[in-house]
């Protein structure tokens, strides 16, 4: 049996733990062990930051007018348009809209509320966004 | 509670799951076998459904196909509930572990409290266990997790009842009666078949025909001005590989384990030999895959995409060997 190189690099992500994996023992019989891939890690480090940098582009294209706070809301909840929509119940073209700051000015609180509930903010923090990092 | 029980970690949470409730329920099974079984091995390119704007890859069986085929294919009686009111669910989940019951349950990642910050992402189909209760905490063994972790009864129910793509709606399962009789040699070679037919069909987006799609795919984006969709791209396929996968090609080596374990049933062990050997290797293919992607994703002035689709041809046409000798197992 061909011998399987077990990687024991450091995963920040994982917060100290460490999954395992399949593969074959000094015998040749598959068995678990423990690993560490920092290939692993520089995977997701990267998805993590890509959210980092969308919502750092929404905040200036709120300044600007163009996006709406769902927008940046969603970001910074690790959604994309699909997954909020099917989570806020809408459909996508609609949220899609509401993502913009023309449609946004004009939502009712009943819509604000369905966002506000799925992003675990309230109403407030829609209407009167700033930046409250 | 259940005091008798003993956590144990896995590689993957829904083969893990499946196998220690199994076991605890007087069928001991181990991960490899649950998931070859339940012919849970495939390869998935859908560039036309995306997740972040990124398509659909997948290397295993679409979430939940361990848990629904299980019991088709060995016979056991599985209890299975999905919930439409949050109250319901948690009650009959306390009187279960209140009666020692070991129950599955479903959730979404996101939402786990014992999660790491990093690791949270919308991924609505992750199993694990609870073994018992103590005051407002579920006692959860996370199959993925080294040791056993808790979570607050209203955390735990909002994971429960994440919306979206695979909404869990509180679903639970448990074994309700084991087989006397498991006519093993009969189900390896039916579900073994099964597999590899799926992973020889000649639909163009899955199995070996799907992998050879995505290496075209990638061999494409040399042409791609737009770095930071590369780089993005890149991580992307090793995430659903390595991180939504188990770890370095991980399902390879899982279903590698599988045959090499079906070994000791009467089927004929010289292919099961040859194929295991031809999985394992094109794991360790793909996990090299894995490294040139993030090598392309780190130094994307001197990417070769080409050279990083070679990798997973290779391991497409290992497959494909393999397959087609346990075709005809």
């Amino acid at each position: 049996m061909k011998k399987i190189n077990i990687p024991q690099e450091e995963n920040s992500t994982l917060d100290g733990h460490k999954k395992v994996m399949y593969a074959p023992n000094s015998s040749g019989k598959f068995q678990t062990f423990n690993y560490g891939s920092n290939i692993e890690e520089y995977a997701t480090k990267l998805a993590v930051k890509e959210y980092e940098e969308l919502q750092q582009e929404c905040l200036e294209n709120i300044k600007n007018n163009i996006s709406s706070p769902i927008e940046f809301y969603m970001y910074k909840n690790r959604m994309d348009i699909p997954t909020l929509a099917s989570i806020v119940g809408f459909f996508q073209f609609r949220v899609k809209r509401h993502l913009k700051a023309k449609y946004f000015n004009t939502l009712n609180n009943k819509v604000l509320q369905k966002y506000a509930d799925v992003f675990d903010i309230t109403i407030d923090n829609l209407k009167d966004f700033n930046n409250e990092k | 509670m259940r005091n008798n029980f003993k956590h144990k970690q896995f590689a993957h949470c829904e083969s893990g799951v499946v196998s220690t409730l199994l076991s605890n329920y007087g069928l001991p099974i181990s991960e490899p076998m649950a998931f070859g079984i339940t012919h849970s091995l495939t390869f998935f390119y859908f560039p036309l459904i995306k997740l972040n704007n990124m398509p659909l890859i997948a290397y295993r069986e679409v979430p939940k196909n361990i848990i629904k085929n299980i019991d088709k294919r060995l016979g056991v009686k599985i209890y299975k509930k999905q919930y439409k009111n949050m109250t319901e669910a948690n009650n009959e989940l306390t009187r279960l572990v209140k009666e020692e019951k070991l129950v599955g349950l479903q959730t979404s990642v996101y939402y786990l409290p014992y999660m790491p910050e990093d690791m949270r992402f919308h991924f609505n189909a992750h199993n694990l266990l609870v073994y018992g209760k103590k005051n407002d905490e579920y006692l959860i063994s996370d199959p993925v997790f080294e040791d056993v972790v808790r979570a607050k009864e209203n955390k735990l129910t909002i994971a429960r009842f994440a919306k979206g793509v695979f909404a869990p709606k509180g679903f639970l399962y448990y074994p309700e009666t084991i087989p006397k009789y498991i006519d093993y040699e009969n189900i390896l070679k039916k579900s073994i078949k099964k597999n590899a037919k799926s992973m020889t069909t000649p639909f163009p987006f899955a199995g070996i025909k799907g992998m050879r799609k995505l290496a075209k795919n990638i061999e494409k984006i040399q042409n791609n001005n737009d770095e930071r969709y590369i780089k993005n791209y890149l991580t992307h396929i090793v995430r659903m590989q390595e991180e939504i996968g188990t770890g370095g090609g991980g399902f390879r080596f899982l279903y590698s384990a599988f045959l090499q374990e079906a070994k000791e049933y009467k089927l004929n062990k010289q292919k099961l030999h040859t194929s295991s050997e031809l999985i394992t290797k094109s794991g360790d293919m793909l996990r090299e895959f894995a490294l040139k992607c993030v090598m392309g994703a780190k130094h994307i002035d001197i990417l070769d995409s080409k050279e990083i689709a070679k990798y997973l041809i290779e391991a497409s046409k290992i497959e494909e060997e393999a397959f087609k000798i346990l075709k005809t197992i």
